[in-house]
């Protein structure tokens, strides 16, 4: 199943109080965004400008917010699964194992049923591997915060894909494709901070699957560098979602998606810090782009 | 010892920096991940399912003797790090320890001397060393651009402690304190290496959720007069990452320094940098690593590390260093226990 990405889609690096410019504006942010009516003002600017996708974690105040939003029906949910910052959290208590197990005794026991029931069906193969086992309850535990929303695409986390990718694991990637296009019915999209090392690797093990990966004019976290990445865009036809297109805000919405013209990507992923910047930096988008 | 083309490395301790290490090394062209190393047996069938392809063992010595690698990263809890290291050091290997050295001074005094019997490399994990934005700082505090150095106020803060916490980070025993050694170690890093060791320290700590301390705030003494203050708080909200921020002020100017730039504000220009307001963003430096997971960095430390095991070179932090950080430590400690001013040259 290959499906139609939507082409701008609002990030949530600053709902989560996410800055690369300094700590005075990630406390802004925080402060800002812990209020979910401020979370739901950039989500209403964004839908007015004509940008109805939005990409999260299961971080609480963008949940609160998601809960209560007027125009949920009008928005498409990108989830970012798992919510690896927190699991990093609890993992300096109870180490790897422990965050992940410790997350685990969480499930239910009807979700237990469920996800049994739902994906046993599907990937019999991996089942064997525990680790495949606990993966899959993982997904799904982490799902289940997304279960009433219109949802467009599900995102694995960066570290997640990060990790299968530095041990040369296509199991770990074809578990989380299979279980979000076959139980989920939805695209599955590898988040990553080593496109130019991922893609090659993909290509090897015939998985195609879109990738989201930083694309700026400054080269800022194109890894392994910003050339092998523009190569590797233009010519390897793999949906791309452009994020950190902005360079952490380094980069206008006027210099920075000229840039993205002749690079072949699918989609630009924007983290907005107010409805003022929403109006502005979607208006050059769409204008820049031809969206 | 003469390597092979490739690093055959050993990773000991899979806990979370070592599942890190782990990945970085695997992706390191020079190296070959060659054993995996936890006294958890359980990790083992994981290691294996995730894709990790060495095999696994429990103990060091065995692993030692029937794989023989050239050298170990270790990222064992601190108090485990000189008994791992030792049975390394007396086969030869190249080590990287993560950091701290130790728990304790005298333990990483031990690791020290050990490594000095034999010709091997060694390294230490004080990661900022291995950033840019911190690189840069160096290279501007080296070159003198703002003048005689007078003052510095160093902090860290992070939301981590806030009701007492099960593990051994938090156990004084095993961990050998708790905010300084473990999240201000960082930062004393950081001043050791821009401004040498400081020569007296007066301390006070608190414990407010744990058995150690969960903040602490330093007076420094440095050499040339620079006077300087280090406060450390694992128990302060909104700090969803550890940071961290050194404002050095001379008599030609100030310098802020973060992890997202470095700003100058010069009484008169220097060389290419103008009088008055200079800012420096880490996004606008050139990128280093070819891979990047976990943090900045982290790619880069272990690369000089490989690099140094196969050019016999001084990699970038080494345990020496790690023995002047675990020093300014010990001050601190001593102070607090002691309630006075202790001087770094009694503590040998």
């Amino acid at each position: 199943m290959t499906v139609a990405l939507d082409k701008l889609i609002l990030g949530a690096n600053p709902f989560e109080g996410v800055s690369y410019q300094s700590r005075a504006q990630a406390v802004q942010y925080q402060e800002h965004f812990a209020n979910e009516d401020n979370i739901a003002a950039v989500l209403n600017a964004a839908l007015s400008a004509g940008v109805g996708a939005f990409t999260c974690s299961n971080t609480a105040n963008v949940m609160r917010a998601l809960k209560t939003f007027s125009k949920i029906d009008e928005l498409r949910i990108y989830p970012v699964i798992p919510n690896a910052y927190e699991y990093a959290m609890e993992a300096s208590e109870k180490g790897v194992l422990g965050a992940v197990l410790s997350k685990a005794k969480g499930f239910s026991m009807y979700q237990k049923v469920k996800l049994g029931l739902r994906a046993l069906t599907k990937i019999k193969s991996v089942l064997t591997k525990d680790i495949m086992d606990l993966l899959l309850e993982l997904l799904n535990f982490e799902m289940a915060s997304f279960e009433k929303l219109n949802l467009g695409g599900v995102i694995l986390h960066g570290q997640i894909t990060d990790m299968a990718l530095s041990s040369r694991n296509p199991d770990l990637i074809g578990v989380f494709q299979d279980v979000i296009r076959d139980t989920f019915d939805l695209e599955p999209i590898l988040a990553t901070h080593n496109f130019g090392t991922l893609l090659p690797q993909l290509m090897e093990w015939k998985i195609r699957i879109p990738i989201m990966a930083p694309f700026n004019s400054k080269g800022f976290m194109m890894k392994p560098s910003k050339d092998e990445c523009e190569k590797l865009v233009r010519e390897s036809g793999y949906p791309i979602l452009a994020k950190k297109v902005l360079a952490g805000g380094r980069l206008t919405p006027e210099e920075a998606f000229p840039y993205l013209l002749d690079k072949n990507v699918a989609s630009v992923v924007i983290g907005i810090g107010s409805a003022a910047e929403a109006y502005h930096t979607f208006a050059v988008a769409k204008n820049v782009l031809k969206v | 010892m003469n390597h092979p083309k490739k690093v055959r490395v050993a990773l000991i301790g899979l806990g979370k920096l070592g599942i890190l290490h782990t990945a970085v090394v695997n992706m390191i062209p020079d190296a070959e991940l060659c054993a995996l190393v936890d006294v958890n047996k359980q990790l083992s069938r994981y290691a294996e399912q995730a894709g990790l392809k060495a095999p696994f063992f429990t103990q060091t010595e065995r692993m030692l003797a029937e794989i023989q690698p050239d050298a170990a990263v270790i990222c064992t809890p601190a108090f485990a790090n000189l008994s791992v290291a030792q049975p390394c050091l007396e086969r030869g290997l190249d080590i990287f320890v993560e950091k701290p050295l130790a728990h304790t001074f005298e333990a990483a005094k031990t690791m020290v001397a050990l490594a000095g019997r034999g010709n091997v490399v060694n390294a230490t994990g004080y990661l900022m060393a291995h950033m840019t934005i911190y690189q840069k700082a160096k290279s501007l505090i080296s070159e003198g651009v703002l003048g005689r150095l007078e003052r510095v106020r160093a902090s860290v803060y992070t939301s981590e402690v806030f009701a007492k916490k099960k593990g051994w980070l938090y156990d004084p025993d095993k961990a050998g304190g708790g905010a300084v050694i473990s999240i201000a170690s960082h930062l004393l890093y950081l001043l050791f290496w821009y401004f040498g060791q400081a020569r007296e320290v007066f301390a006070q700590a608190k414990a407010i959720y744990s058995d150690v301390e969960d903040a602490a705030t330093a007076l420094l003494l440095f050499d040339g007069g620079l006077q300087g203050t280090m406060d450390v708080s694992w128990s302060l909200p909104n700090f969803r990452l550890p940071h961290t921020e050194i404002h050095v002020e001379g008599d030609n100017g100030t310098m802020e320094i973060t992890g997202d730039y470095v700003k100058l504000y010069l009484f008169r220009g220097h060389k290419s940098y103008p009088k008055e307001w200079t800012t420096i963003y880490k996004i606008d430096l050139p990128s280093t690593g070819r891979f990047i997971i976990g943090a900045e960095g982290l790619y880069e430390e272990d690369q000089d590390f490989v690099s140094r095991c196969l050019d016999r070179g001084r990699p970038a932090v080494s345990w020496s260093d790690g023995l002047e950080v675990q020093r300014m430590i010990e001050a601190i400690y001593r102070s607090v226990a002691q309630k006075k001013v202790i001087s770094t040259g009694d503590i040998v």
